[in-house]
């Protein structure tokens, strides 16, 4: 925007409108500033209190739930490792196979229209409803909390996701690719696993990675489905800890000791979370510049 | 006034496009021996001069370009270009692709300033006005040209709404005078009375044709000093185009018009005065008619014969 | 994300050792033939017969999982919704336990029995999701109120001020790098830092400036009929109430806002700036006319915005103050249909848990809705490259 200098033949209105552009403007830059400040603000303070409070005890140490002596989050640590690892059993073959389906397979229109419109419907479920249905299918009729139940619903969660990514990126394979292994023979299966899919691993992979980072964020779908443990367990037959739900208990307590493991817990999580993020994208765009 | 002025109107239209063209003697000179002494020079980034057929009478002057020259970061699109543009007729911009008609005519309207790294150098004035001196207002500048794009770009609004805009961002609410321009820029657009029954409905349901001629009657609504069309017909089918092109022909008795077209046979239909550019560069400028049946240089000759470019 | 266009050929499975018509060469079937072959496909090898199988039995499983959300959910909810039926939905008062009360009259005298005692009623727990809904509404609205302007302004910046490489491009990965920062670091945040914030810095300043003028009154103070007459008095502002919910729900929803306006915005042709520019538009008029084009796409952004906030849990649940309870000021304590669920439902009894169970299938129906109406517009308006008329 060219700015002008005063020019003396200008109607009122077109003063006006001049005023109102420049101070729209001023306001736009203002408000993502404010954005920025926003989250920045935020993401410094979780830091820097996480910073204070976080010590060797944090990892090495299981919850006491005394008020004083908190004691660390080990189990936690170790409880979303094995709960994303069981999940992702399950739900990674599951959700890739449904990406190959919606992707490979244009002659069942029919069905993978709705297939595909199902996937987005169940992406847009509130994670606190999937914890509830967790409950009903996998707590009631086996008597309790359990790790199962928990990966269940992450898997839930983790499915739709998958799947869609996966068939996004599927898509972009060229056809020739496909052309010319058919031509040579080869079977739909020997094409797709040998060809089509090994080309677009990278993205695949980061797709699930993906969704990985998000189950492991999640709170809600474990409250009533894994439920709460103190004990270092890889166990999932009984009620299962994960570093969620530790960081969510410990920060409902009064006590500051108690407060102070959250914010170490949240400090842990959100680094995690960042670095896995960044991680993720670097290795997206470098597979994307080098189609293997 | 000038001997622009018999350019058209002397000849029947039915006659124009067979006579513009000269008939091909390929015996008299063999295409070697043909220097082209000005595209050379220019090839060779050396000092040229273009040919000019005459000059225009300042006082007839609506856009008066001198040694004006445009770089995009790095690279040279305009060096150096002199231009007069006569007030009420129709002049042309032709020359091959890359030639820098389209950047020229951008330039009048200071719309490669959107364009990030642009730099120029040389003046231009659009009736006496400087435009890109310092302190100049190019919200102003844009109110007294108008311009017509390559692809019809009608407003998701109606096509009242379309044609009133350019008086509504000027603050004009009264509806009378609303209404009364609208029709006086949809008759001088040739559109009024396909669409006087539905002025409210979306433009977005007009043809293409039918689109174009709304942008022009927006371009026109408030009597800008200079009309700028940028390619218009080439998005169009070859009815639409026609019809654009009388259109053309008509509004000039108004408006004076700069057209960049790189159909060669429509320049010779629509314009009183045509320029020829190359590389950046004017190579030569004068009444269409001269330029086409007498140019004073081979290579115009040639460019408009189809022989090069 | 929308399907995209290119769709890879359509593979037959090769007879095995036998070139079939089908097999190769066949790329595309003609648009007005069926594939001739599918009706006599032979079985393929018995790896692509394994493939077909589990590709089509996952197909099958995601809709099974649809289904089982919706069969699970609403047997579950059976007994409250025959209970309950609609009424369920405008039922003002949430009470888990059993209530005894002395009887009146209906003159409202306490009716006393043959040996002077009070007569005393037993009324059941009564379960109405009213507050809850309200609850959900007023915060997402709120939240979207204070969201909205500021994405929609910073999507503005960063399509049209900012220059492209050296700020938009980091600025927007900023913020979408921090859209995918878990629901419960903006919580424990929430907590920690803007609970106190609104309790000792955002509640008195609002009372000290406002208290006064009657025209705000309902902010600040409130009416309680108690023992039959009307008591007024003024709300504690602790900080644990629906602003400062609705607050973290628009600080989460900021980023998705902002992303999506944005890509909405960039996806508007340059020539319809141009042109406002060319009729010697001002950069805010010529905005203007950007936000009108791009409109179906922006409200699609906002639809989505909505749909996070509705659907949100663990933030809101952490600061809203889990009260049940419809009131005036959002300056009190109240509840959403997700920290309703994330609170009561580990503790619940048998005739609670089926109504809890039905709040969540209206929270799911909700949400359901709300992202379908989002994508629809979001979609709708990328490919066709213009807004509606």
């Amino acid at each position: 925007m060219i700015i002008t200098t005063a020019l003396i033949h200008r109607t009122p209105y077109q003063r006006f409108t001049r005023a109102t552009s420049a101070v729209m403007a001023c306001i736009c830059v203002a408000f993502a500033a404010m954005i920025l400040a926003i989250l920045a603000m935020v993401v410094v303070y979780l830091f820097t209190r996480g910073f204070n409070a976080v010590s060797l005890d944090f990892f090495t140490k299981l919850p006491t739930g005394d008020q004083t002596n908190p004691g660390g989050m080990l189990n936690g640590l170790v409880g979303t490792g094995v709960l994303i690892a069981l999940a992702s059993a399950f739900g990674i073959p599951f959700g890739v196979l449904a990406g190959i389906y919606l992707s490979e397979y244009p002659d069942d229109r029919w069905f993978t229209g709705p297939v595909r419109f199902i996937c987005d419907v169940l992406a847009g479920v509130p994670s606190i409803v999937v914890g509830i249905l967790g409950y009903e299918l996998l707590v009631v009729p086996l008597g309790g909390y359990s790790g199962w139940a928990g990966a269940g619903a992450l898997a839930f969660i983790m499915i739709p996701i998958v799947a869609r990514t996966t068939e996004e990126m599927l898509r972009l394979v060229p056809r020739a690719y496909r052309e010319g292994s058919l031509a040579l023979g080869a079977t739909k299966a020997q094409t797709i696993f040998r060809v089509v899919l090994p080309s677009a691993t990278g993205s695949v992979i980061t797709g699930i990675l993906l969704a990985l980072a998000r189950i492991a964020g999640e709170t809600a779908p474990l409250l009533f489905t894994a439920g709460y443990s103190r004990l270092l367990t890889t166990n999932p037959n009984e009620p299962f800890p994960s570093l969620t739900i530790q960081i969510y208990q410990a920060s409902q307590n009064a006590s500051p000791a108690q407060q102070n493991l959250a914010w170490a817990g949240m400090l842990v999580l959100v680094t995690c979370f960042l670095i896995l993020s960044a991680a993720i994208r670097f290795v997206a765009s470098r597979s994307i510049r080098t189609p293997s | 006034m000038t001997s622009l002025d018999t350019n058209k109107a002397s000849m029947p239209p039915s006659q124009s496009n067979q006579v513009l063209l000269r008939p091909i003697d390929m015996t008299e000179r063999a295409p070697q021996a043909r220097r082209y002494e000005v595209i050379e020079a220019i090839r060779a980034n050396r000092e040229h001069t273009p040919s000019i057929h005459q000059i225009v009478d300042p006082k007839d002057s609506v856009l008066s370009i001198r040694g004006f020259s445009l770089w995009y970061s790095k690279s040279q699109a305009l060096h150096k270009v002199s231009l007069e543009i006569a007030r009420g007729r129709v002049t042309a911009l032709i020359g091959p692709s890359g030639c820098g008609k389209s950047t020229l005519l951008r330039s009048v309207n200071r719309l490669n300033d959107l364009i990030d790294g642009v730099r120029v150098d040389g003046s231009m004035n659009v009736s006496g006005q400087s435009v890109y001196g310092p302190g100049v207002d190019v919200i102003d500048l844009r109110k007294r040209v108008g311009m017509v794009f390559q692809k019809p770009n009608p407003f998701p609004t109606s096509i009242f709404e379309n044609v009133v805009y350019r008086l509504r961002i000027d603050g004009v609410r009264s509806r009378s005078t609303l209404r009364d321009a609208c029709e006086s820029a949809l008759r001088s657009a040739a559109l009024w009375d396909e669409v006087k029954d539905r002025l409210d409905q979306s433009a977005m349901g007009l043809s293409g044709g039918q689109q174009q001629r709304l942008c022009i009657a927006r371009a026109i609504v408030a009597d800008p000093a200079l009309l700028l069309l940028d390619e218009p017909c080439s998005a169009l089918d070859p009815i639409a185009t026609l019809r654009i092109e009388e259109l053309i022909r008509e509004i000039s008795r108004r408006y004076t018009v700069l057209i960049v077209t790189h159909n060669m046979q429509q320049a010779a239909r629509v314009s009183d005065a045509t320029a020829f550019m190359y590389l950046g560069r004017l190579v030569e400028y004068g009444p269409t008619r001269a330029i086409f049946q007498v140019p004073k240089l081979p290579e115009t000759e040639d460019y408009v014969s189809g022989r090069f470019g | 994300m929308s399907p995209s266009e290119s769709n890879p050929i359509p593979m037959t499975s090769k007879g095995s050792g036998e070139a079939t018509a089908q097999s190769v060469g066949a790329i595309q079937p003609q648009p007005h033939q069926r594939n001739p072959s599918s009706k006599q496909r032979r079985k393929g090898p018995l790896s692509d017969q394994i493939l077909d199988f589990a590709a089509r039995a996952s197909g099958v499983g995601i809709v099974l999982l649809l289904v089982a959300l919706l069969v699970v959910l609403t047997n579950a909810a059976w007994p409250s919704i025959k209970a309950n039926g609609f009424g369920f939905l405008t039922g003002t008062t949430w009470r888990v336990n059993e209530l005894e009360r002395p009887q009146r009259d209906s003159a409202g005298k306490i009716v006393y029995d043959a040996n002077d005692e009070m007569v005393m009623i037993i009324e059941p727990a009564v379960y109405g999701a009213a507050p809850v809904i309200y609850g959900t509404v007023i915060s997402s609205t709120i939240a979207l109120v204070l969201a909205v302007p500021l994405s929609l302004g910073a999507a503005l910046f960063l399509v049209r001020i900012a220059p492209r490489w050296r700020v938009a491009a980091p600025v927007a990965f900023f913020i979408e790098f921090l859209a995918a920062i878990p629901s419960l670091a903006y919580g424990v945040w929430g907590i920690f830092v803007l609970v106190p914030f609104m309790g000792k810095v955002v509640g008195p300043a609002a009372k000290a400036s406002l208290g006064e003028i009657p025209l705000f009154d309902w902010l600040f103070f409130r009416t309680l009929n108690v023992g039959g007459q009307n008591t007024r008095y003024e709300i504690t502002i602790n900080g644990w109430n629906m602003l400062t919910g609705a607050t973290v729900l628009a600080i989460m929803i900021l980023p998705i806002i902002t992303a999506i306006s944005r890509d909405v915005l960039r996806a508007v042709p340059r020539q319809q700036i141009e042109a406002t520019l060319a009729l010697g538009a001002t950069w805010w008029q010529s905005s203007w006319m950007m936000l009108r084009y791009a409109r179906a796409g922006l409200f699609g952004a906002i639809i989505l915005g909505l749909a996070r906030a509705a659907g949100e849990t663990m933030a809101v649940t952490m600061v809203i103050g889990n009260k049940n309870q419809i009131v005036a000021s959002f300056f009190e304590p109240a509840q959403t249909m997700a920290s309703l669920l994330a609170t009561e439902f580990a503790e619940a009894k048998p005739d609670q848990r089926s109504s809890l169970l039905h709040v969540a299938l209206v929270l799911l129906i909700i949400s359901l809705g709300i992202n379908i109406l989002a994508r629809w517009l979001v979609v709708g308006s990328a490919s066709k490259g213009s807004a509606g008329h």
